[in-house]
């Protein structure tokens, strides 16, 4: 018996370790391609050399980097916190308070959901036009705050939410709105971790939407630096791998910090 | 509890409402620049360009706008560095969306796709005609900016085509220079065959879906997939058949590395496991970033299809400016293209140094730095042989679909490579293909 | 685990039931709870979802449009570019979707052993492909998975192969070379979402299977699968749709630069979204045909989307 377990254990470990190498694998060879020069990188040196400071260099003194920077973590953070409450709340909406209205409404959305965005574009950025609010972060923001897939995240993981407490909280005489801040709110914390992490990287990554929103190169976006930069007849990859590199930074920290949520747990409150 | 909730829904209110406030004033304050009383002689505005490739065109404009303020101070450049498709599918969102907020002045514009804009867009660009003096463009780059006798553009750079070859390993296989002038594609492939066999290089980096090649061969014949009128020549056109069964030869003569991708392609080169490249000028670039083969490398002439009217010059890709009609300074717009683009000579020379960029504007061709030895190049004058290609480069119609047809042709390509399609029975499904799915 | 069931549920309402206006009040609750997100979606999601069912029954060429009705739609049953689409579309659906979800769910129910060390360390190695810039991921891959890469000098040297895999040039290859990219990419994803669920399952419920000595593989098939079914269901149903709208990696592993033609050889990687795509910007642009591909496909992933929540038993 224990030595079937040691084995395991071995295999277990095992796993982990290929599953880890693999997906760091790709970071280790951004981080390389940092420091070399493009040829070397199209050549596919994988070790490090000493173009470095010449890279970011070039990226900082072409690029208004700091801008740039800024524009991208302003508009994520905004619509990460936004998202999770109007999400959050909405999701808490439809599964706690149920009704057919409300179901229907909610199957609406779903479904609104799987309509690629491709086909929304236009209609999209005439309203956008509308509203003036081309060319601002704002047009950004507002078009994002209610996401469709965090809000099915948390309807689903609130699903498995012990309804007895919120019951038990009305009994004694607790307002809605109190049992959703003090009460649901804080035993979710990692369902919580887990959204923020993703309405971070969505609004982070994206792509198509503030391509077609932005105008000019104040505004931009890390994402569409980087795909800019990559369109050439001579792409300089080694600048390219810096600011990918920098671009992944926060999302790492931000995934870095939240996940300590992933260990906690849900809170005395609930567990009882 | 309620109250507040409702102090929380207040604020959020507060908080779009104020976003929304930034963003109407960043938009007003832009309309109060454009509208400040102009004085009557010095212009001033603001130009907004939107271009790919920070170190050509992005570069080449920054030169160009340094130029025009020089004489125009007041004049403001707004040159927006995007990605090739990027520049497409946002000019393709406003145009199809009919807003005129947002537009750039001047846009960039592949050459292959020049008249898909221009017809898909009635009326978005400005009509040039006159207004700058196209009789001094390179006439194959006028021709496809034409529409219904306007011209709509201003030519840019040129994709005339060469074949870059390794010297050394071509002395290997005992060719001298002037073996590999004005040759045909059979020949080029018995010289490839005997590359490979006594250096052990390839003579071709190939990416089998790859139609580059297959553009360049059919622009040498002065064929496309189109004839004058747009109808589709595709199953019974002698120079794409030719071409069709030339990719079928390289193939089979084994005397490609298969790369698949840009990347892999420019690796082929730059890492010296292939003996040449035929491709655009625009290529130079890549080339010599490897900066270890100084003095290996030459150009020749491109290879000419076994068909009568193909010659040793053709053309990949390019690109041109066009002024939207709705851009907000449409008139400067005009006025800085006219300028510089159409009229500094020096202008030419200087992107030719610093950016390898060759212009299809012919008075600058005569320049010094278009005569000047490259030692890369083994001191061949590169650029003087390019600029006497361009003149020869027949003229053909791209027409709208270039990119369906060229993905229904490489879309069979597999199947005449195993063998399965004869040339004549994949070019017939490629055609028919191509007319359903474009509906003729 | 009784007490969470939603029949307990059901229960306690019944205490409230005979109280109608405290039902309204929560009526009203509810509808508060949802009121802004509605809002923000019926404007920015309803309002041009509306607006371009309209557009798929109009064929354009830019701007210049014709009303068609629905022979958009019948069109698309000819096209043989789209069936071409569909066909690949399902197969990256069919043999992608299942392998990578049970690999996350493998990992997650792994790295939620509080016995695991350096757990962090792991759970964060293994997120990082998600976070990896689309340009760096495609250049990587494609040079690893070269005729002469790193895969297959490494297959080759341990006499796994005799000859080099022509990953990216053969349309099996191809398809099989993007999806281990999309596993790569999207494992870890998808075990986060395993991973916050975990923690509202009680630990409790493994301490007790611990000490009735119900193995690892019987705790996962009988605590971790059930707790984690709504889940599951959520991260399959996202799935769907992000694998029918597969777009990235078909693009990417295919572009040739300026001269890229097909997408993977022969069109072995074409989808439907890729297709859209070249229908608005890469042809000559066609959005209300571009609008009707569209539908196709939420018509498509609504089926399948109905179909898991059936399987799964979840209630709507």
């Amino acid at each position: 018996m224990k030595v079937k377990r040691v084995v395991g254990r071995i295999f277990v470990y095992l796993f982990l370790i290929i599953a880890f190498v693999v997906s760091v694998f790709p970071f280790y060879w951004m981080i390389t391609g940092m420091t070399n020069t493009a040829v070397d990188v199209i050549k596919g040196k994988m070790t490090f050399g000493s173009h470095l400071i010449d890279n970011f260099k070039v990226l900082f003194t072409t690029y208004n980097i700091k801008r740039i920077f800024f524009n991208s973590i302003k508009i994520s953070v905004l619509t990460t916190v936004g998202t999770l409450i109007i999400s959050s709340m909405a999701a808490y909406g439809f599964e706690v308070y149920s009704s057919k209205a409300r179901e229907k409404t909610y199957a609406a959305i779903m479904l609104s959901m799987m309509v690629p965005f491709a086909a929304l574009m236009i209609p999209l950025f005439k309203l956008i036009v509308k509203f003036h609010l081309i060319n601002t972060h704002a047009g950004l923001i507002l078009t994002s705050l209610a996401s469709v897939f965090i809000i099915f995240f948390f309807r689903q993981s609130f699903k498995s939410f012990p309804k007895d407490i919120i019951q038990a909280a009305r009994v004694d005489g607790a307002g809605e709105f109190k049992i959703f801040t003090s009460i649901v709110m804080p035993s979710m914390k990692s369902t919580y971790a887990a959204a923020a992490i993703y309405a971070f990287m969505t609004s982070w990554n994206s792509y198509l939407w503030p391509l077609i929103v932005l105008q000019t190169d104040k505004q931009k976006t890390m994402t569409l630096l980087i795909s800019s930069m990559s369109s050439a007849y001579f792409p300089e990859y080694g600048v390219i791998m810096a600011a990918i590199v920098l671009a992944t930074l926060p999302m790492i920290i931000i995934f870095f910090t939240l996940q300590n949520y992933f260990v906690q747990g849900m809170t005395g409150s609930i567990k009882q | 509890m309620k109250k507040r909730m409702l102090s929380i829904l207040l604020v959020m209110v507060l908080a779009v409402s104020l976003l929304a406030g930034c963003g109407k004033k960043e938009t007003s304050s832009n309309q109060e620049q454009q509208q400040q009383p102009q004085a009557p002689a010095e212009k001033t505005g603001k130009i907004t360009i939107w271009a790919w490739d920070p170190n050509f065109n992005i570069a080449i404009m920054n030169e160009a706008k340094e130029r025009y303020q020089k004489e125009n101070p007041k004049v403001e450049f707004e040159i927006v560095e995007m990605a090739k498709a990027d520049v497409e599918q946002k000019l393709h969102t406003m145009l199809q969306s009919g807003v005129k907020d947002g537009l750039p002045d001047i846009v960039l514009i592949e050459d292959y796709n020049a008249q898909k804009y221009l017809q898909s867009y009635p009326g978005a660009f400005a009509d040039l005609t006159g207004k700058i003096d196209h009789s001094k463009f390179a006439n194959y780059k006028v021709s496809l900016m034409t529409l219904d006798g306007k011209v709509y553009g201003v030519p840019f750079d040129s994709g005339v085509s060469g074949f870059f070859y390794r010297t050394d390993y071509l002395a290997q296989a005992g060719y001298k220079p002037e073996d590999l002038n004005n040759i045909t594609w059979d020949k080029f492939i018995e010289i490839g065959k005997k590359v490979k066999a006594k250096t052990g290089k390839a003579m071709l980096g190939f990416g089998l879906d790859d139609g580059g090649l297959m553009r360049i061969m059919l622009q040498s014949a002065g064929q496309w997939y189109f004839d004058k009128d747009g109808n589709v020549t595709v199953a019974n056109n002698e120079a794409l058949k030719e071409a069709v069964a030339t990719y079928k030869k390289i193939v089979d003569a084994g005397i490609i590395k298969k790369t698949s991708g840009w990347n892999e392609w420019v690796a082929a080169f730059n890492k010296g496991d292939t003996a040449s490249v035929v491709t655009g000028v625009w290529i130079v670039g890549s080339v010599k970033a490897e900066a270890s083969q100084s003095g290996k490398w030459a150009v020749a002439p491109t290879p000419k299809l076994n068909v009568s009217g193909s010659v040793n010059a053709s053309n990949l890709g390019g690109s041109s400016w066009y002024v939207l009609e709705n851009g907000k300074s449409k008139d400067i717009a005009i006025d800085f293209l006219n300028k510089i683009y159409a009229g500094d000579n020096d202008f030419y020379q200087k992107i030719l140094v610093d950016r390898g960029a060759v212009g299809t504007y012919m008075p600058a061709q005569g320049g010094e730095a278009y005569s000047k030895e490259d030692a890369f190049f083994g001191n061949q004058k590169v650029y003087t042989d390019f600029s006497g290609w361009i003149g020869n480069i027949p003229a053909v119609n791209y027409g709208l679909y270039t990119y369906e047809a060229d993905a229904a042709i490489m879309a069979v390509m597999p199947d005449v490579y195993s063998g399965k399609l004869t040339v004549d029975a994949a070019l017939k499904k490629a055609e028919d293909q191509l007319k359903n799915q474009i509906g003729k | 685990m009784a007490e969470i069931t939603p029949n307990s549920l059901k229960k306690n309402t019944k205490f409230f039931k005979r109280n109608k206006s405290f039902e309204r009040s929560l009526n009203i609750y509810g509808w508060i709870f949802v009121s802004i997100a509605v809002i923000l979606l019926a404007i920015f999601l309803f309002y041009p979802i509306v607006n371009s069912l309209i557009l798929s029954t109009m064929s354009s060429k830019g701007i210049v449009q014709k009303f068609v009705g629905l022979n958009n739609y019948k069109k698309l049953f000819h096209d043989e570019v789209f069936l071409t689409g569909l066909k690949n579309t399902f197969i990256f659906f069919i043999i992608q979707v299942p392998i990578m979800l049970l690999l996350a769910l493998i990992l997650a129910a792994i790295l939620n052993d509080k016995t695991i060390k350096f757990r962090g360390v792991f759970r964060t190695g293994i997120f990082l492909p998600a976070v990896t810039s689309l340009v760096a991921y495609t250049i990587l891959f494609k040079m690893m998975f070269s005729l002469d890469g790193f895969i297959n000098k490494g297959l080759l040297s341990m006499h796994i192969i005799k000859n080099p895999i022509p990953w990216l040039m053969d349309p099996f290859w191809a398809r099989v070379t993007v999806m281990i990219a999309m596993t790569w990419r999207w494992t870890g994803y998808n075990m986060v979402f395993y991973l916050s669920g975990l923690q509202n399952v009680p630990d409790e419920l493994y301490e007790a299977a611990d000490i009735d000595g119900a193995s690892k593989m019987q705790q996962f098939f009988h605590i971790t699968i059930p707790m984690l079914k709504p889940i599951i269901v959520f991260t399959s149903v996202m799935s769907t749709i992000g694998t029918l709208q597969l777009f990235d990696e078909p693009m990417n592993f295919s572009q040739g630069g300026v001269t890229g033609a097909t997408i993977g050889p022969g069109n072995s990687l074409l989808t439907m979204s890729v297709y859209i795509y070249n229908l608005c910007f890469k042809y000559m642009p066609n959005f209300g045909y571009a609008a009707a591909v569209s539908y196709v496909i939420v018509f498509l992933v609504a089926i399948l989307s109905i179909i898991q929540f059936k399987v799964a038993g979840d209630k709507k």
